[in-house]
């Protein structure tokens, strides 16, 4: 069985690191006996139309804004995702996948609409430091990461968050964090989230490619365990 | 009190603050030495660096190597008292603590805190001002590279300072785009990993020549300088620093340039640790450590990473690293977030181990050469533990 992950613009949405989720995927997904190919998107390019799973990483506003405007006029994305590939948006990349977002002059203007979220930047202080969130499904065990955001980002009534906030800020709203709906993954935390929760990288890989045998990691676990007991 | 006596009370004190505290270890006599000295006297940093010819340094990387660099080529072609922070100091306090020791000095180059530039620059109205370079660090403190550049942008609007920077930087080209008097000094052009899109106007910068020029006119100012394209990063500040130097008068001729450059300090030390010599590199955020893998040449590494204030307290920037270099190696990773950079090489393939400490890593390697690249902290805390320091520069 094959698998095509495609990275979005880790040139502009690779500030925090989280181009590492490619290659926790890519690792987890090869010890499974996938096929694996990474297209990796830059600039120009177009968005292909048939990928498996698509990952957007954090980045400052300007590339945010440049990322955004590629992402609405070659469509490819949402067309995708209306056909049920996987997503997982980080930081920035949750922000765009949302209804509506600042823009980098601070005006709202239109995100991607994959799910129902809606973006504003207010007056609190920058949101950053360590996020540990309890899932409420997917028999996820207290998931860890590093935020580092402005926006804070209200989810619409119907959206499932990732999780529930137990310290850190997440969301903003609510103490929701992040977003679970369908195949459509987002969250504040860098780390990157996949490295720092292994449990989390298998959800997204099953959501793509259903069931999986299990993979014993043992570095992967032990480092997720130590955040873990670190941080709660 | 009258303003100048004001002045004298507050470095009296502050010199005796400091010299109480030397117990505290390294840096922070300077420091508290200078909190005493702003406390009694606000506006100290301005009246003692009145009448003297500044230099500020600043940057991501290099500007303690660079700042000591310029002070020791000031010492030898200017002939004149240069003062400067012995320990790095590069805040407020540790500033006002510099320019009290040696108060008829002409000279004083001084390192300074990216975010602490606009303050600093505005205090000492400096004759010269060193931008290194601008890459991501400490993002949970400083914020992004843009933003700093931001600041800059708005801090150098004016013509009474020349400002010597690395033009392939589009970070610094923006930061000098109002400023009066910039040379700018190309290596050749080189990728910035940090600026897929301009700092000005935020279009994608196209980079398929290996240089910048925006729509915008970002990139489009000649330079000055045109040195080496093959000049690695430490060479690359010696080569900004010397045009510094030759701008408050120094001599500096192209051979004893050329030498300079050659010679050019690097932030390696050699520690001593289970009998084994290790050249240790600092490395303390991608570009530095990007840097420090390129000169890893023994087949054994140690891998330090911690996280507090100073390293980024977020440590996902270890994936933005590629590691192949170390492919084939044995490694050993070290440090409070060991197991951070353990997995990331795990995932890249390359065999790796963990030690709980320095000296538990080096134990566990034969007695073959050894590199290591520490993070900043892990730094302070090997120079702490004392394991037979000779600290100087291997090259
Ligand atoms: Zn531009």
């Amino acid at each position: 069985m094959s698998l095509t992950i495609v990275r979005l613009y880790h040139d502009l949405l690779g500030t925090y690191g989280d181009q590492g989720n490619a290659e926790i995927l890519i690792h987890r997904a090869k010890a499974r006996n996938l096929d694996v190919e990474l297209v990796e998107v830059t600039p120009g390019m177009a968005v292909p139309r048939s990928g498996d799973i698509y990952l957007l990483g954090g980045g400052e506003d300007g590339p945010q804004s440049a990322a955004l405007e590629m992402l609405i006029s070659d469509g490819g994305l949402n067309y995708a995702a209306a056909g049920g590939a996987t997503v997982l948006a980080i930081c920035a990349g949750f922000q765009i996948i949302g209804a509506s977002l600042p823009d980098s002059h601070g005006q709202i203007t239109s995100g991607l609409g994959l799910v129902d979220a809606h973006t504003i930047y207010d007056s609190s202080p920058r949101s950053v430091g360590e996020l540990v969130i309890q899932p409420s499904r997917g028999e996820l065990p207290v998931l860890t990461g590093f935020e580092n955001h402005q926006g804070l980002t209200r989810l619409g009534q119907d959206m499932p968050p990732l999780g529930i906030v137990r310290s850190g800020v997440g969301n903003g709203f609510d103490r929701q964090e992040g977003i679970w709906h369908g195949n459509v993954f987002g969250s504040y935390m860098h780390g990157p989230v996949l490295a720092r929760n292994p449990e989390l990288a298998d959800a997204v890989l099953r959501s793509a490619v259903g069931p999986m045998p299990e993979f014993k990691d043992p570095f992967a676990e032990v480092f997720a365990i130590e955040r873990r007991n670190t941080l709660t | 009190m009258t303003g100048s006596l004001r002045l004298s009370t507050a470095c009296i004190a502050g010199a005796l603050a400091g010299r109480l505290s030397i117990g505290l270890g390294r840096g922070r006599g300077e420091t508290l030495s200078g909190r005493v000295i702003l406390a009694l006297d606000p506006k100290a940093i301005s009246k003692l660096g009145a009448g003297r010819d500044i230099i500020l340094v600043s940057g991501t990387n290099g500007k303690t190597t660079s700042t000591k660099n310029l002070t020791s080529i000031l010492r030898d072609f200017a002939g004149e008292g240069v003062s400067t922070s012995e320990s790095g100091a590069n805040m407020p306090a540790g500033i006002a603590a510099l320019l009290a020791q040696k108060p008829r000095n002409r000279f004083a180059v001084i390192e300074c805190d990216e975010m602490y530039l606009p303050k600093i620059y505005r205090l000492l109205s400096p004759k010269v001002v060193v931008l290194l370079n601008l890459s991501r660090d400490q993002l949970h403190r400083t914020g992004e590279v843009r933003k700093v550049s931001r600041l800059w942008h708005e801090t150098f609007t004016k013509d009474d300072v020349t400002i010597v920077i690395d033009r392939d930087d589009p970070f610094l080209e923006y930061s000098v785009a109002n400023a009066g008097h910039v040379i700018r000094t190309t290596f050749g052009g080189r990728r910035h990993p940090d600026a897929a899109t301009c700092p000005s106007c935020a279009a994608i910068l196209d980079w398929s020549t290996g240089d910048y020029l925006c729509p915008c006119g970002l990139g489009s100012k000649l330079p000055d300088v045109r040195a080496d394209k093959r000049l690695n990063g430490p060479q690359r500040n010696t080569v900004l620093v010397i045009e510094a130097a030759r701008l408050m008068g120094a001599e500096i001729l192209a051979d004893e340039a050329e030498d300079l450059i050659n010679r050019s300090p690097d932030r390696i030390y050699d520690f001593s640790s289970a009998g084994q010599t290790i050249s240790t590199h600092l490395a303390k955020n991608p570009e530095s450590w990007r840097q420090a893998l390129g000169e890893v040449t023994s087949d054994q590494v140690i891998l330090s990473v911690n996280a507090r204030g100073i390293d980024g307290r977020d440590t996902s920037w270890l994936w933005d690293i590629d590691y192949s270099k170390l492919l084939g190696k044995k490694v050993v990773c070290t440090g409070e977030r060991r197991l951070d950079i353990a997995y990331r090489l795990s995932v890249q393939g390359i065999d790796v181990s963990v030690a709980s400490s320095f000296a538990e890593a080096a134990e566990t390697l034969a007695n073959e050469p050894i590199q290591a690249i520490v993070s900043y902290t892990a730094f302070q805390d090997l120079l702490a533990a004392d394991l037979g320091i000779n600290k100087g520069n291997s090259k």
